[in-house]
């Protein structure tokens, strides 16, 4: 026993790298746990967490399944069965079931294969490259787009698609009023595409989702609204990108930890499948789900009272030495049993069998041609959110590192020379969005009138008046509207420093990317 | 108690001593076999708890297949006509005897 009484507070950045201890000591100090300040209850041991996901009479998901949601009491379209009970929850998720299979997942290996080769293919002779920017970022969001049926000229930013708007800052809870916002805005962009798609049918998961026969919730058969489709996209495009994107990360500073297993799993890749299963377990990209209590339950003799939000912490779960010999190490070889990465019961992962695919696929492509990294831990990010914990950059050595070598510098571009004083606004700006599949140009022209500014901008054949702009002296901030590939609105915020803005460029549902603006 | 044997793809048998009211799923995870996932904990939502009943004459013994299992069962591996899914099975005295071989894998 240690001395003090163990805490959680999941908002605590220091405990991003390892939670792991913590998660132990709650697995033997705490096994019901409850955390005063953010007013919540949390089970941590496999038996506990199991029992709690498949126990449709005390839990609900109606207010979602995460903690801020839940307290917010947060209420979603019947359509994002994730956030939705029986009978609800059943019609959406058997239509689903029948449009995502494990046959239909398995029947794209060969395209995901060419993807993976697509990605890693350029970096062969190099001697680093991000695991993230380079192949996470890249290999789930093409998967997802070419299920989905979104022509290859529009996904050059999917990526951060849905959970980006989920993403919080470390140590601080999601604001939920945003999110919500954002929500309803990345809902109305989508529609754009299915309206495309309707008039464009072909053998994709959305044309299917256009046609598909239910029976709604009230026992109609049906075919699913427009609102309905965007809803369920948004779901699964945001589910598939973000969490598969992590287990990659997880698969290159995992293996990278540990040589022996890798040079085991390269010299025989039949292993690969139950490596996928322990990194599934050992580092479960989303680390908790969280639940509603509906009524009063009993867990360690204590009480947790109806109305109670629940986190089960499957992270912690998969690790608990009651069921997995020596659960705080990575070993290939163990015992293979079922984990929960992709939760239990009616809320299972319904894309678990893509994840699996992709995982599978990557880990095989990526050793073949590098069957040895090292990771440059000091130029890596991590990031843990209300969904997710992973990496934001993994970048890797591959071979041998030369003895010093130092990281290459991180920008694809020479950094532009930042002019020493101001300059006027007004004139031509070249900018260059650092979107997933490589630098996106455009120019952007201000005209000053008084104090005012007005602007247009050009990017991909086509122009278009910039509205919203601001301006303090140092942040500035404008919209850009485009209609290709698809009606977006695209807000740029960035900070100008001399002759050059740097910052950020949010394209609508399909998530924000770095921007970099220099005059010309 | 009903012995249920389960067959590994590798040939290796587990015979069990199964519960009266689990499903074949649970039982199977209960006992540690390998093979069977169970990953949607027996709501037949995600077809990881498929088997093979090994004799044509126990097809005819057990529980008709249902409508969600055969959805389910239309979208899984390697399914043949001989396919079940385990969770649907809830183990009754009858299933004393009965051999269930299991796929390659659940997930590939």
């Amino acid at each position: 026993m240690s001395s003090s009484t163990v805490q959680w507070d999941p908002y605590n950045a220091d405990l991003v790298p390892n939670p792991y201890p913590t998660y132990k000591r709650l697995r033997d100090e705490a096994p019901l746990y409850y955390n005063e300040e953010y007013d919540f209850y949390a089970l941590t041991r496999y038996a506990d967490v199991e029992h709690g996901l498949r126990d449709k009479e005390n839990m609900s998901s109606h207010y979602g399944d995460i903690l801020e949601f839940i307290k917010a009491k947060s209420r979603m379209p019947d359509a994002v069965f994730i956030h939705q009970d029986p009978p609800i929850h059943s019609a959406y998720r058997s239509l689903m079931q029948r449009i995502i299979t494990p046959k239909r997942m398995l029947g794209i290996e060969q395209e995901i294969r060419k993807l993976c080769a697509r990605s890693l293919d350029p970096l062969v002779g190099k001697d680093y490259f991000d695991m993230i920017g380079n192949l996470g970022a890249e290999v789930p969001m093409r998967a997802i787009s070419m299920l989905l049926g979104i022509p290859e000229e529009d996904q050059t930013a999917i990526r951060e698609s849905v959970d980006a708007r989920m993403r919080t800052e470390a140590g601080k809870p999601i604001d939920f009023a945003k999110q919500q916002d954002l929500q309803a805005e990345a809902l109305g962009n989508f529609e754009e595409y299915i309206k495309w798609r309707e008039k464009n049918p072909s053998d994709d998961m959305m044309t299917e989702l256009l046609t598909a026969d239910f029976k709604d919730p009230s026992g109609t058969t049906r075919k699913l609204t427009r609102d309905e489709i965007s809803a369920i996209v948004n779901v699964v495009a945001g589910a598939g990108n973000e969490t598969t994107n992590r287990l990659i990360g997880w698969m290159g500073k995992t293996l990278a930890e540990h040589p022996d297993q890798r040079r085991q799993i390269a010299q025989n890749p039949g292993l690969i499948p139950q490596a996928i299963e322990e990194l599934l377990r050992f580092e479960p990209p989303g680390p908790f789900m969280a639940r509603y209590v509906t009524n009063d339950i009993e867990y360690y003799g204590r009480k947790i009272p109806k109305g109670s939000a629940l986190m089960l912490m499957v992270s912690a779960a998969n690790r608990d030495e009651r069921r997995f010999a020596n659960g705080d190490s990575f070993d290939i070889n163990r015992e293979q049993r079922p984990h929960m990465t992709f939760g239990n019961g009616i809320h299972v992962c319904i894309g678990a069998p893509l994840a699996r695919l992709e995982g599978r696929v990557v880990m095989e492509e990526l050793l073949k041609r590098f069957p040895e990294w090292e990771v440059d831990y000091e130029n890596a990010v991590l990031s843990s959110t209300s969904t997710v914990r992973g990496w934001d950059s993994l970048p890797v050595w591959v071979g041998s590192k030369p003895k010093g070598a130092v990281a290459p510098k991180r920008a694809a571009a020479p950094e532009p020379e930042v002019a020493s004083g101001p300059v006027p606004l007004e004139g031509k700006w070249n900018v260059v969005v650092k979107g997933p599949t490589g630098p996106q140009p455009a120019v952007l022209t201000l005209a000053r009138s008084g104090d005012s500014f007005t602007g247009e901008q050009t990017g991909d054949g086509s122009t278009s008046q910039i509205q919203d702009f601001s301006y303090d002296g140092k942040q500035i901030y404008w919209v850009n509207r485009i209609t290709k590939p698809m009606k977006l609105k695209v807000e740029f915020k960035g900070e100008i420093n001399g002759n050059v803005i740097t910052g950020k460029a949010k394209a609508g549902f399909m998530g924000s990317y770095p921007f970099t603006a220099t005059k010309a | 108690m009903p012995k249920i044997v389960f067959i590994e793809h590798n040939g290796k048998e587990h015979v069990v001593d199964a519960t009266v009211g689990k499903s074949i799923m649970q039982t199977a995870l209960d006992h540690s076999v390998p093979g069977i996932l169970g990953d949607c904990g027996g709501e037949c939502s995600c077809g990881t708890c498929h088997c093979y009943v090994a004799d044509p004459a126990w097809q005819q013994r057990l529980p008709p297949i249902a409508e969600n299992e055969e959805v389910m069962l239309e979208g899984t591996l390697h399914t043949e006509a001989n396919s079940r899914l385990g969770c649907q099975l809830k183990v009754t005295e009858e299933f004393d005897g009965l051999v269930l071989r299991l796929p390659h894998s659940q997930v590939l």
